[in-house]
């Protein structure tokens, strides 16, 4: 404000060549004053009777505050403001430059190789083992848990079947697949596997390897997994296991993580933003 | 009832239908022990209290998911506490 007040001294002091507009002000003309005459109204009797012996003045007054040095500072604001917005828009896109550079170096280095059995593929097929690279080419929603899970993992297993069907009704043509790893590769064969996710999505994909393999591939997608110390593989126990899925685009990398507290809303919403970018 | 045992489910997989009802036969347990006023659950044995209710929780579930469902009411309880406190808590430094 105080800069603006600055600013506009010049023209309305004006010290230089148009005082007399402030001394005589009934020269001026106001808008309701201009209105009348233009709609024909009678007109000031007074003003008529001036005499014309000064025919520059009135019009001078009539310019107003348009002379050449507001004319110039007019001028010179306008090419400054110029000057400005669009200095700030390149600082500006290159903030956003920058955002975008640390999203991308940004990544969590979550996911990498990995080789398992393919329960759910049908038993003459060649694709038995299911590997990193079967992550290519589609969208792949991956959770971790094990079949004999009280009620996180199937509360959860509902919900990337939720996810899915909403997928594939409002992007017919998205490529996504749903994948299940165990996490209890003592008990969780490879039958048990497929019988457990017929209650799900029916493009399901079950993966279980031994325990050397199913610890690799959950330290790679820093899953974490515990089975008590004195578990009996035939016996009745429970796994504790960290509860994600994890999106991965087309290229086989992490996209996001998602917890046992996002809706499947959110999910969905989430994951077609995420398709939008990702095809840019 | 269906008859649950923990050597059917070790050879095969744990269904939708086992699940539900093993869910069901447990919220009518723990409906009971919420009446007669108790939280841990076990506790309502001295009185006598919910053996119906118990049974067919225990025929329904696996033993695992019986300990396991009974330690998060446990810690359910506690947890409920606890945010109790800590919304008062704020509510106080607020003032």
């Amino acid at each position: 404000m105080l800069s603006l007040n600055h600013f506009l001294r010049p023209i309305t002091t004006r010290p230089f060549s148009t005082g007399r507009c402030l001394v005589r002000p009934q020269k001026h003309l106001s808008g309701a004053q201009l209105w009348k005459r233009h709609a024909g109204t009678s007109p000031e009797p007074s003003q008529p009777s001036r005499p014309s012996s000064e025919p520059s003045r009135p019009q001078r007054n009539v310019i107003g505050a348009f002379t050449p040095t507001s004319a110039a500072i007019f001028v010179v604001v306008g090419v400054g403001l110029f000057w400005y917005f669009r200095n700030e828009k390149a600082k500006l896109q290159e903030q956003r430059e920058k955002e975008r550079m640390s999203k991308s170096y940004g990544r969590p280095h979550v996911g990498g190789p990995f080789s398992l059995v393919n329960c759910t593929a049908a038993p003459s097929s060649s694709e038995q083992r299911f590997t990193h690279e079967d992550l290519l080419r589609r969208w792949s929603l991956v959770y971790f848990g094990f079949t004999n899970c009280p009620d996180i993992c199937p509360a959860e297993l509902d919900k990337v079947t939720a996810v899915v069907n909403e997928l594939r009704q409002s992007n017919p043509d998205l490529p996504v697949q749903p994948v299940f790893i165990s996490v209890d590769p003592a008990r969780d064969t490879p039958s048990t596997i497929r019988t457990y996710l017929t209650d799900f999505h029916p493009s399901f994909v079950g993966l279980v390897g031994s325990f050397e393999q199913t610890k690799s591939v959950c330290k790679a997608y820093r899953v974490y997994f515990s089975t008590p110390p004195d578990a009996d593989p035939k016996g009745d126990y429970l796994v504790d296991h960290s509860i994600f899925v994890y999106l991965m685009d087309p290229e086989g990398r992490f996209v996001e993580a998602f917890g046992q507290t996002a809706e499947k809303e959110e999910m969905v919403d989430k994951i077609k933003q995420f398709v939008v970018e990702w095809s840019r | 009832m269906w008859p649950f045992t923990s050597s059917k489910k070790d050879t095969s997989a744990s269904t939708r239908e086992d699940r539900s009802k093993c869910w069901e036969a447990r919220d009518k347990y723990f409906a009971c022990l919420d009446r007669v006023g108790v939280l841990k659950p076990g506790d309502e044995k001295k009185d006598g209290a919910c053996a119906s209710e118990d049974k067919a929780y225990e025929q329904n579930c696996a033993k695992s998911w019986i300990e396991y469902f009974n330690q998060r009411r446990v810690i359910a309880d506690a947890q409920k506490d606890r945010l109790a406190q800590a919304n008062t808590q704020a509510a106080n430094s607020k003032r």
